[in-house]
């Protein structure tokens, strides 16, 4: 009589036993995530409260402004709303110096607004400005000096992505601001211009 | 189908020809003329209105060279400038009936003539190569020349306005004290401003002067509300000294690969780095800066000056005849060094 053998899959068990435990697991943990989701979610509509990851995204985030103050750039922080990306966030940083006490009342920078920034693939910042009520930027070396580099510190600070900054003036490329420092040029940060 | 194909095409064929007809007999016009003076030839750019075909004719003697359209006239809607640089005698608009023409008039250090277009925006260029002959402005050489640059000026830009006056007339005020007090212990010097009234000129007429007249130490002077003067050089800039794009035949089938040459004004205060920054710190201390150094800054008007070359920016508040006196006696002393 012939012998029969029948032989197991070694682990065929097994695997079924992980698959069972698997879909188990699953059914367990999407029913405690649905639960979850369902006790919270009356209490939100309730009382309006966001969530904790809510909160964070709604938390201003503290940048470092370099701000003209007597001849110098010196570090001030300040809080810009959070953005999706560089380009937005960086613009959110130069609106700040042009807001705050200091830059907006530094010469050159009163006599300016911020038009747009726009942040190229190789790193490249562009700045547009344009000028107050079509207001003359009348300053000295020094003044023009300290404006220029208030915004371009304040990027590169803030920002390693932004590698370098170009300016522009009403979307054009122009010579100077207040006829002294030459626009033509890509700038990066200068730390010999901060107050130690 | 083909046959309608043809007809249709026929009018878009008549409005292209005319279209072309009108542009060539819309001629020539120049909107500005611009020279700039190199050490090894002279620029004169003809900036026009919108591109088209044109003639140059040599005269006979080699001593004239003339600009007209090559269809329909030739209109310039500005005066020539003033130019005399011992390589070019004088540009002059000539009008004979109703054609016009540019007739460039070359000095005794004149060489070949080489036209070229640029596009956007359109120009004419002649380089006019310095010849075997030497220039007049050669013999400025043995009495070494000094350009006094007294910043801003004219009706629109009278520079910054404090309660002790506008910058424009307190730069040329200083600029002429400076010369005073170079002149008065300093003869082997020659001291020029590059402007004696209250005058409108740009950054690169300012450049274009000094270099054109041979000058071997440029000094730029503006002011500052308060007290404090400040000395200034020009910081390298990388970008500055990158290489020339390869050149490329574009418009009209003109050879435009002179875009090299073009980029070479703006960059002529590379070579001279080291010499401004010793000027610079000679003047810093002369005028008692803290640290005894010029500060460096991207500044528009000293990159295309072909010499050493400083900003010094001093305080309103400030005792200007002493602030003339220190730059005069920081200029003599550079310039009396054997360089």
């Amino acid at each position: 009589m012939p012998e029969r053998i029948d032989r197991r899959i070694p682990g065929d068990r097994l695997l079924t036993v992980v698959a069972v435990v698997l879909a188990a697991g699953l059914c367990v943990g999407g029913f405690f995530f649905w639960w979850r989701m369902r006790a919270v979610a009356p209490a939100i509509n309730a009382t309006q409260q966001p969530s904790a990851a809510g909160q964070l995204l709604n938390e201003p985030l503290v940048i470092t402004l370099s701000v003209p103050v007597d001849g110098l750039l010196v570090a001030v922080p300040a809080p810009v709303t959070r953005q999706p990306d560089t380009q937005s966030l960086a613009r959110e940083a130069l609106a700040a110096l042009f807001a705050d006490p200091s830059g907006s009342q530094a010469p050159v920078l009163k006599d300016l607004r911020l038009r747009g920034f726009y942040l190229d693939a190789v790193g490249t910042g562009y700045i547009d400005l344009a000028p107050v009520e079509q207001r003359e930027v009348r300053a000295s070396v020094s003044e023009e000096l300290i404006a220029l580099y208030a915004m371009v510190n304040t990027l590169s600070q803030n920002f390693e992505e932004i590698k370098q900054v170009r300016f522009l003036v009403d979307g054009r490329e122009v010579q100077t601001l207040a006829g002294h420092i030459d626009l033509s040029r890509k700038f990066t940060k200068r730390m010999d211009l901060v107050k130690q | 189908m083909r046959k309608h194909f043809i007809l249709l095409s026929i009018p878009f064929l008549l409005l292209a020809l005319r279209a072309d007809a009108v542009s060539s007999e819309k001629g020539l016009m120049v909107k500005n003329v611009r020279f700039f003076s190199y050490a090894a030839f002279t620029r004169i750019v003809f900036e026009l209105d919108a591109a088209a075909p044109y003639v140059v004719m040599k005269s006979d003697n080699g001593r004239s060279v003339t600009l007209s359209a090559y269809n329909g006239p030739l209109s310039a809607m500005v005066s020539m400038p003033v130019v005399h640089d011992g390589v070019v005698k004088a540009l002059e608009l000539h009008q004979e009936g109703s054609r016009a023409t540019i007739v460039v008039q070359l000095d005794a250090a004149a060489g070949e003539v080489k036209d070229f277009v640029l596009r956007g925006p359109d120009r004419i260029v002649f380089d006019v190569m310095k010849g075997v002959v030497a220039a007049p402005v050669a013999q400025t050489e043995r009495r070494k020349l000094i350009m006094l640059d007294p910043g801003h000026g004219g009706g629109k830009d009278a520079g910054i306005v404090t309660a002790q006056g506008q910058e424009k007339a307190v730069t040329l005020e200083l600029a002429e004290a400076i010369k005073r007090h170079l002149l008065k212990k300093n003869a082997e010097l020659v001291v020029t401003l590059t402007r004696e009234r209250d005058q409108a000129l740009s950054l690169d007429d300012r450049a274009g002067a000094a270099n054109a007249a041979g000058a071997v130490l440029f000094v730029s002077l503006h002011a500052a509300s308060g007290a404090g003067t400040r000395v200034y050089i020009v910081d390298p800039d990388e970008g500055s000294l990158a290489p020339a794009p390869v050149a490329h035949k574009t418009f009209l089938d003109f050879d435009a690969g002179n875009e090299q040459q073009e980029r070479i004004w703006g960059s002529q205060q590379a070579s001279h780095t080291k010499a401004s920054g010793e000027l610079g710190r000679r003047l810093a201390l002369q005028l008692g800066m803290t640290g005894g150094e010029p500060v460096q800054a991207p500044l528009a008007g000293l990159k295309a000056v072909d010499a050493a070359a400083v900003v010094v920016e001093v305080g309103m508040g400030q005792d200007r005849s002493w602030v003339a006196e220190m730059v005069a006696e920081g200029i003599a002393s550079y310039a009396r060094e054997d360089r």
